[in-house]
């Protein structure tokens, strides 16, 4: 039993994480239309600044997360004014290359400043603590702390798109963008800054990811992924289709505990001789190739 | 004016083909090339930076005269049946990846010229690199892979100075039945139902997977149950899902083969979930570098490894005493089971081409087969180096052995190494069972 509801309550917390970690790529993807291949190493890029700047400050490393959401706003900014609005202007093959260059590049420069070496935090107020919640229930300190700040920057961003004029104007921009320029909405500016929303999510989420994963250059693959699971489910565009898919694939994730659970308590002998957890992550891609033959659209989704 | 221009052009040319066709052969007598690849950077980047230093400190002893050091190569600068040639080496950084390993490894050959090559730590990479070694016939000289597979390809151009992990896994279940008949310093008898429970998790790799078979084979023989048995993802950022399938069986002994960062990561996440096991023991690699003791600290109280070289070793053997004295003022460290393999690698390639007199790669190949390194020249505590020509195990060191340590905190509060196997060499009484985290 204590392996299912652990399962469950590691699925749920990460799940949270996830939510952020897409949040960014489905807000981009519903304002410009436009898929961003370094989604993973705008986080690869967070989870170094969080890392960073804790050591550097030796401020606690959860409370980073306003640095690497400042990095992530500047840099989404950055990218769209610098490489992406020429991009638009081309084909459509023209924007799936070049985020995918722009991918290549920020993952090099991450390999020339930081090596390739792992790089973990090992200090911190909430590192390597966990409490036990009865019933052999394990939880971890950090990952309850990061879900619960996760959710809170999830709510603070479906705020703003949702509750305010500068929500509605993106909005709009997203829906029709002639039309909002007509309104008199800069446009050009929403662009730029759905780019530095969606960067300052992502690094936020990395700057908190970066409290029990350990961060190399590389590390950006795995998270694109998930997050393209996490958007193909929830539905492109949709935030609140983030939130609920993110749930979702952490559960996705555990699917080699829930696997424990029923060996187990079943005592299945030929369960146990699967090495389940040996293909943990292969799941997700199962996951994400299901959606995209069954429901291109997402549960939540509303562009195509 | 112009005529003189084309002239010196065709001076040039012809001194450039002059200088291609000179055969490498001539250049020989001066320097000695040896390629070793190391993973230098990634996720085993700190077993590199050991290796490398091990490595390079033998070449200096190598190069110059050392009188006060007990050991041949410290007698001569350079390789005296070579008329005094000095040992080069030229690092190249795999980092863990057995396809950029076995095109350093051609580029070496091609490009650098080089006499003989040596590395590469993960056994992934030594078998793609042992593969290119044997096509081009250049003496390879592997110091710290332990996958049995590795000397069992029949290769004739590969010698492996370590043991490999059949010995060692085997050591480990001499060591758990030891304990059951009372054999361990400073732990009495311990009921075999008391430990009979193992689960074993083990980097997916080349040697993870070797270990991990050798685990099954072992724990089968020795009527251990292996409840259960994972192999995870190599350079893995998240092991929490990982340790809760490990946990869930409730082992007695959990065992481990885990690369630098991953052994940290696993160290971490056992601990976050209050794992409980009584005995936990990782297979070397990186639960022994020093970055391991060096992060984690206290936490490693009680924790296991198998290993060849511990500082304490010294204590027996002079010659350790010295060499690690001067490790230690090189590199802050005291030597390491991979830094004292690496130094015993380039050991075995002096005193090989030193019986070659020659550095053509058959005669060093020739040398290679009917080498033997007594014990006192050696830094580890091996009865010596002679490499097996026949059998199964073609080019194995078939005098090399093991040990298993444990990390102790001591009187003075610091964290130290002591051997508990074999059981005579044992230096302190054994910490059982491991401190709950």
């Amino acid at each position: 039993m204590d392996i299912l509801v652990g399962s469950v309550m590691s699925g749920l917390l990460i799940g949270m994480v996830l939510a952020l970690v897409a949040l960014g790529l489905t807000i981009i993807f519903g304002v410009m239309d436009i898929v961003n291949f370094a989604h993973g190493e705008f986080l690869m890029i967070g989870m170094y600044t969080g890392l960073l700047t804790a050591q550097a400050t030796g401020m606690d490393p959860l409370f980073c997360l306003p640095v690497a959401a400042a990095v992530g706003f500047v840099l989404g900014v950055l990218c769209y004014g610098g490489f992406v609005k020429y991009l638009l202007r081309g084909p459509m093959i023209a924007q799936l290359l070049g985020t995918f260059g722009l991918m290549l590049v920020l993952r090099n420069l991450a390999l020339l400043f930081f090596g390739s070496e792992d790089r973990a935090l090992h200090h911190g107020l909430l590192v390597g603590k966990s409490f036990e919640i009865g019933m052999d229930i394990i939880i971890s300190a950090t990952k309850l702390a990061v879900a619960v700040m996760a959710v809170l920057s999830f709510c603070g961003v479906w705020l703003l798109m949702n509750r305010t004029k500068f929500g509605k104007a993106l909005t709009a921009t997203a829906l029709n963008r002639q039309g909002a320029r007509y309104m008199g909405i800069p446009t050009e500016r929403m662009n730029a800054l759905a780019w530095g929303i969606g960067g300052s999510t992502v690094t936020a989420a990395g700057a908190l990811i970066v409290n029990f994963w350990s961060v190399t250059p590389y590390v950006g693959l795995i998270f694109t992924m998930i997050a393209f699971t996490v958007v193909a489910l929830g539905g492109f565009g949709s935030v609140p289709g983030a939130f609920f898919a993110g749930l979702v694939v952490g559960f996705i994730m555990e699917i080699p505990g829930f696997w424990d659970f029923f060996t187990i308590t079943f005592d299945i002998e030929w369960m146990s001789d699967v090495p389940m957890i040996s293909f943990k992550y292969t799941w997700i891609y199962v996951a994400y190739f299901v959606i995209m033959l069954i429901s291109p659209r997402g549960l939540f989704g509303w562009k195509q | 004016m112009k005529e003189s221009r084309k002239s010196l052009r065709r001076l040039s040319l012809a001194v450039l083909i002059a200088a291609l066709l000179l055969p490498g052969a001539l250049f020989a007598a001066d320097e000695i090339k040896i390629g070793v690849l190391f993973p230098l950077t990634g996720g085993a980047a700190s077993a590199g930076r050991e290796l490398r230093a091990g490595a390079e400190l033998a070449t200096d002893i190598a190069n110059n005269v050392m009188p006060d050091l007990s050991m041949t190569m410290a007698k001569n600068a350079g390789i005296k049946s070579l008329g005094g040639a000095k040992i080069t080496l030229i690092f190249k950084d795999h980092e863990g990846n057995p396809t950029l390993g076995a095109d350093l490894a051609k580029k070496l050959i091609l490009d650098d010229k080089v006499h003989g090559l040596m590395g590469a730590y993960h056994s992934s990479v030594t078998k793609a690199v042992s593969g290119v070694a044997e096509q081009y016939g250049i003496p390879l000289i592997n110091d710290s892979s332990t996958s049995p597979d590795l000397t069992q390809q029949g290769y004739k151009w590969f010698w492996r100075t370590t043991p490999h992990d059949v010995y060692f896994t085997k050591d480990l279940f001499e060591f758990l039945k030891g304990m059951t008949e009372g054999k361990v310093k400073g732990v009495k008898a311990v009921p075999k139902k008391d430990i009979v429970n193992i689960a074993a998790a083990c980097d997916k790799t080349e040697w993870g997977a070797a270990v991990l078979e050798l685990i099954e084979k072992f724990s089968a023989d020795h009527k251990f149950k292996l409840k259960k048995s994972i192999l995870y993802a190599s350079k893995a950022t998240d092991l929490s899902a990982e340790v809760r399938s490990l946990i869930a069986v409730k082992p007695d002994a959990m065992l481990f083969a885990s690369y630098s960062s991953d052994a940290i990561l696993m160290m971490k996440t056992l601990k976050d979930q209050k794992a409980a096991p009584k005995i936990l023991w990782g297979q070397n690699a990186g639960f022994e570098v020093p970055e391991f003791l060096n992060t984690l600290g206290e936490t490693t109280n009680g924790v296991l490894t198998r290993t060849i070289f511990i500082p304490k070793v010294a204590q027996t053997k002079p010659i350790a005493a010295k060499i690690n004295a001067m490790f230690k003022a090189k590199t802050g460290n005291d030597l390491s089971g991979a830094s004292a393999r690496a130094f015993t690698g380039i050991q075995a390639w002096v005193h090989i081409l030193e019986k070659a007199g020659s550095a053509k790669p058959e005669d060093i190949q020739k040398a290679a087969n009917s080498i033997q390194i007594p014990a006192e020249e050696l830094v580890v505590p091996w009865a010596g180096i002679k490499f097996a020509t026949s059998g199964d195990d073609i080019g194995q060191n078939v005098l090399g052995s093991g040990l298993i340590a444990q990390y102790q905190k001591g009187k003075d509060g610091k964290m130290d190494m002591e051997i508990v196997y074999p059981f005579n060499l044992a230096t302190a009484n054994m910490i059982y069972p491991f401190p709950k985290f």
